[in-house]
């Protein structure tokens, strides 16, 4: 009965997601025609001429029958050409998505662990002077915009220290499959992946030093501590590792505001990914590749929502059972 | 991210940037040869004598460019990466007075009247796929742009000038006509219109999809590209004007301008193929790596308003704003004197087809005196002027919020506006929305840059009157149209100048927009890596012809052999 009620809730969420993916593009200002012809053309073009072109794209149809067309080429796999790059947006997403996948697997990694234990290590020292240090250190990191704090790793490791590259996701001409290209690769991610998880590490810090703070309170901590078990097990076997349930969904949920963060740390490394693409999509008010990318971005957090529903009850046998605790 | 964090950014990279570079000794003659602003030349602390050859540049573009396609290149920010593979009948460009054989040996008007042009097609000219170029490619380019999809291309051969037959008349030759007169066919449409390959194009359905590198006679092939990413040339070892001095190009999509010009500082680009900003000039002069050369782009920074609105149509509250403006303030504040006041008005200053002399004085008590002639006073006494029957005025000037100067600009114009008695505010919103804004008239005000194509090319002011909001100024100013019709009916050179110049004089006056700037063409490149760049009006140093020996080179471009005093 979980199970069944979970995909019911996805399959009506999936629906209000692939109507809103068409409609927000369409509700904002501003056609494809600018970014294809250049606006002091376009400017000085007859309605006639506009008219053409929006027949072009079939952005001259109704919405009611641009909507039926989406849901059927969605239907048959069909995302359409993008408009500004003249190719199947399948084609662009594939093209972009892994690079995406590794920025975004790379900083949710790192958050992920560099949050977690040291949130965990800061709740252990509750109220000492190791404690406020990480959290002022990380807090202070993850005020940070993450645009600037990307300016500034370009600034120290690029242009001064000249250890990394500051811009792209793979050395351009480098065979690629090659060691020098997994060597070139590895040194593109790193910039990017310290802006975009340092700001989402300090998030993970502070669900981490809560749950875990909860958990060392627990009954169950004060009679491991009565059984007489060492500090260490008693934090790694007992207190962490029930701190860990909402790290998961944490996690999981994270991953939508990651492909926003994504947009900025992208744009500025000039990193292949979906971000970048996000920005130049929206910049042109290229509608075809706005709804593949958001399709994709949607069904991303749909899909990362669910596998931690269906975690839950793995982690916590008693959600299966409907027990909200 | 804001307007307000990007400039914080900015201020902060470069301030940054300046930490990290190292300094140099000032040498070297120090020799000016013409005004600074007008002049190409070489603004670094010492002109460096480095490579004028090499096997591979990487030079970071900015603007998206698809695949490198008539279609996929829309605006002129970037078409000279186009111009890499496309070559035109006559070049370098429509903002020179002379256009140069290219593919064409001669472009010749064959009637007194303007209304028929012939051109002779040069022989063994060979496209990138080894096949020759024929008069059937030209008929066909042509007729493509006039009849097929439109693009950024068509309204040189559809309207101004409508080429309604083009014939061929012998196997090397082919032949324009027109309706009207088009006195100038030589010097605008032929080095306008770059040159496709029948065989490519002709069986094309849809060429706004297609993916196939564009085959052309320029003399870089396009071998390997990621749209958006990057894009790898090779030189055309069967180039007709001799094999370019560069083997291999990559152009590598960086839209970052932080990002661009600190992998130039790095080493990681060897060019950065868009305008310096004017404040890092002062900080990389003493670079010993990087080289900054000024050369004409023919850029501007414009001010439109909205005629569609009763208030703008009248000439005489036009040419009182006009009196109001101050650009003079934005050049020293904003672009740090690294520009040319807009005071002179379209065209841009430096353009072959400009008057010399014309420009508009700044007289704010003038310009008081038009606004109370107009009935423009406050009558509800909040210190703001209203309108004539009362109501208050507000005036929204609206700017793009990826244009950083731009919304400094607007703020400026707000407190020059309120020096003369007018309310107005700024209203930043992304991009797109500024194009949808200002193409459905939806402003009192617009602040965007404009390009050469927009700024130094004669035929396309007669375009802007295609539009809606220039018509309404035809029909309500018998002067503005009979200078219009004039210049239409011009069949020659010095008949349509003449018209051209008469234009100029009552845009200046009653103008239809406000020029803000004229930027100085800024650029900075790695003179270790290659320092055979050239200076060509309207794309500034990065364009094919700085690639070419010295034969693709004569009657195109001015050395940047000048040296600018600091």
């Amino acid at each position: 009965m979980y199970y069944l009620r979970t995909a019911l809730q996805y399959t009506v969420t999936l629906l209000v997601v692939l109507t809103a993916n068409f409609l927000l593009p369409r509700l904002a200002p501003g056609n494809p025609i600018n970014a294809l012809l250049g606006s002091d053309v376009v400017e000085n073009m007859t309605k006639d001429q506009i008219e053409r072109i929006m027949e072009e794209f079939d952005l001259h149809l109704p919405l009611w029958q641009q909507y039926v067309h989406y849901l059927t080429s969605f239907i048959h796999g069909d995302l359409g050409n993008s408009i500004v790059l003249g190719m199947p947006v399948s084609q662009v997403l594939m093209q972009r998505l892994p690079w995406t996948l590794l920025l975004m697997g790379g900083a949710l990694l790192f958050s992920t662990v560099v949050g977690s234990l040291l949130g965990a290590y800061s709740a252990w020292r509750r109220g000492r002077a190791a404690d406020l240090a990480t959290i002022s250190g990380v807090l202070f990191v993850g005020s940070l915009p993450p645009f600037w704090l990307a300016m500034m790793l370009i600034i120290l490791f690029s242009t001064t220290l000249q250890w990394l590259p500051s811009y792209g996701a793979y050395p351009i001409g480098t065979p690629s499959g090659s060691w020098a290209w997994y060597v070139g690769v590895a040194k593109r991610l790193v910039m990017p992946t310290l802006a975009l998880g340092l700001v989402m590490a300090a998030n993970v810090l502070l669900i981490a030093r809560s749950a875990t703070m909860m958990a060392l309170d627990q009954d169950y901590v004060t009679f491991a501590r009565a059984k007489g078990l060492s500090e260490q097990r008693i934090f790694f076997r007992h207190a962490f590792r029930n701190a860990l349930l909402p790290l998961v969904t944490n996690v999981m949920m994270s991953i939508g505001s990651l492909v926003g963060g994504a947009l900025v740390i992208e744009t500025v490394f000039s990193y292949p990914g979906l971000g970048s693409l996000i920005v130049m999509a929206v910049n042109a008010r290229d509608y075809n590749l706005l709804q593949g990318i958001f399709i994709l971005v949607s069904l991303s957090v749909i899909l990362a929502n669910l596998a931690a529903d269906l975690m839950y009850p793995l982690v916590d046998p008693r959600t299966a059972e409907g027990d909200p605790a | 991210m804001t307007v307000l964090s990007r400039l914080a950014t900015a201020t902060a990279v470069s301030a940054l940037l300046s930490a990290a570079a190292p300094v140099a000794a000032h040498d070297g003659p120090h020799v000016a040869t013409s005004e600074r602003h007008t002049a190409a030349g070489i603004l670094s602390a010492t002109d460096h004598d480095g490579p004028k050859t090499a096997k591979h540049l990487r030079i970071g573009i900015w603007n998206p460019a698809g695949n490198i396609t008539t279609y996929t290149i829309g605006n002129s920010w970037n078409d000279w990466v186009l111009y890499l593979s496309l070559d035109k009948l006559l070049e370098p460009s429509p903002y020179l007075s002379k256009g140069r054989s290219w593919l064409a040996t001669e472009v010749v008007p064959v009637t007194a009247d303007g209304r028929v042009w012939e051109a002779e097609i040069r022989q063994g000219v060979k496209f990138h796929d080894g096949s020759e170029l024929t008069v059937d490619d030209v008929v066909f380019t042509y007729e493509y742009y006039r009849d097929g999809p439109a693009n950024r291309w068509t309204h040189h051969v559809s309207d101004v000038p409508r080429v309604e037959k083009i014939e061929k008349i012998s196997p090397t030759r082919i032949r324009f006509t027109s309706e009207r007169p088009m006195p100038n066919f030589d010097l605008v449409t032929a080095p306008e219109l770059p040159i496709l390959q029948k065989k490519q194009w002709e069986t094309i359905k849809n060429p706004r999809s297609l993916t196939d590198p564009a085959i052309g006679t320029g003399p870089y092939k396009l071998v390997d590209y990621k749209a958006d990413e990057y894009y790898h040339y090779v030189a055309h070892d069967q180039y007709w004007a001799g094999k370019p001095l560069v083997d291999e190009l990559t152009l590598i999509m960086i839209k970052d301008p932080q990002t661009m010009f600190a992998a130039l500082k790095s080493g990681e680009i060897d060019g950065a193929a868009r305008a310096m900003p004017p404040e890092l000039v002062e900080q990389w002069r003493n670079d010993p790596a990087i080289e900054i050369a000024q050369a004409p782009s023919l850029w501007g920074t414009w001010m439109q308003m909205n005629l569609d609105l009763p208030v703008f149509n009248n000439r005489d509250l036009r040419y009182a704003l006009s009196l109001a403006i101050q650009p003079d303030a934005m050049v020293e504040r904003i672009m740090l004197g690294r520009a040319q006041s807009g005071k002179h008005g379209w065209p841009h200053l430096d353009s072959t087809w400009t008057k010399p002399g014309l420009a508009v004085p700044y007289d704010a008590a003038l310009a008081r005196k038009g606004f109370d002639n107009q009935g423009l006073v406050d009558k509800d006494k909040d210190g703001f002027r209203d309108m004539p029957d009362g109501k208050p005025i507000d005036w929204r000037i609206l700017v793009s919020t990826n244009q950083p100067l731009h919304v400094r600009a607007a703020e400026l114009m707000v407190k020059q506006f309120a020096d003369v008695g007018f309310k107005s505010h700024v209203e930043a919103v992304d991009a797109a929305t500024f194009a949808n804004l200002s193409n459905s008239g939806q402003y009192d005000f617009a602040i965007s840059e404009i390009t050469p194509h927009g700024l130094a090319d004669q035929d396309q002011y007669m375009q802007f009157y295609s539009s809606s909001q220039m018509r309404k100024l035809l029909e309500s100013e018998p002067e503005r149209l009979a200078l219009y019709n004039k210049w239409w009916e011009a069949d020659t050179r010095d008949k349509r100048k003449d018209a051209s110049f008469e234009l100029q004089a009552y845009e200046v006056k009653y103008p239809s927009r406000f020029m803000l700037w004229y930027p100085d063409g800024l650029f900075a490149y790695r003179w270790q890596s290659y320092d055979n760049y050239a200076s060509s009006s309207g794309y500034g140093i990065f364009h094919k012809y700085s690639f070419l020996p010295e034969a693709g080179r004569i009657g195109t471009t001015a050395p940047l052999d000048a040296k600018f005093p600091h």
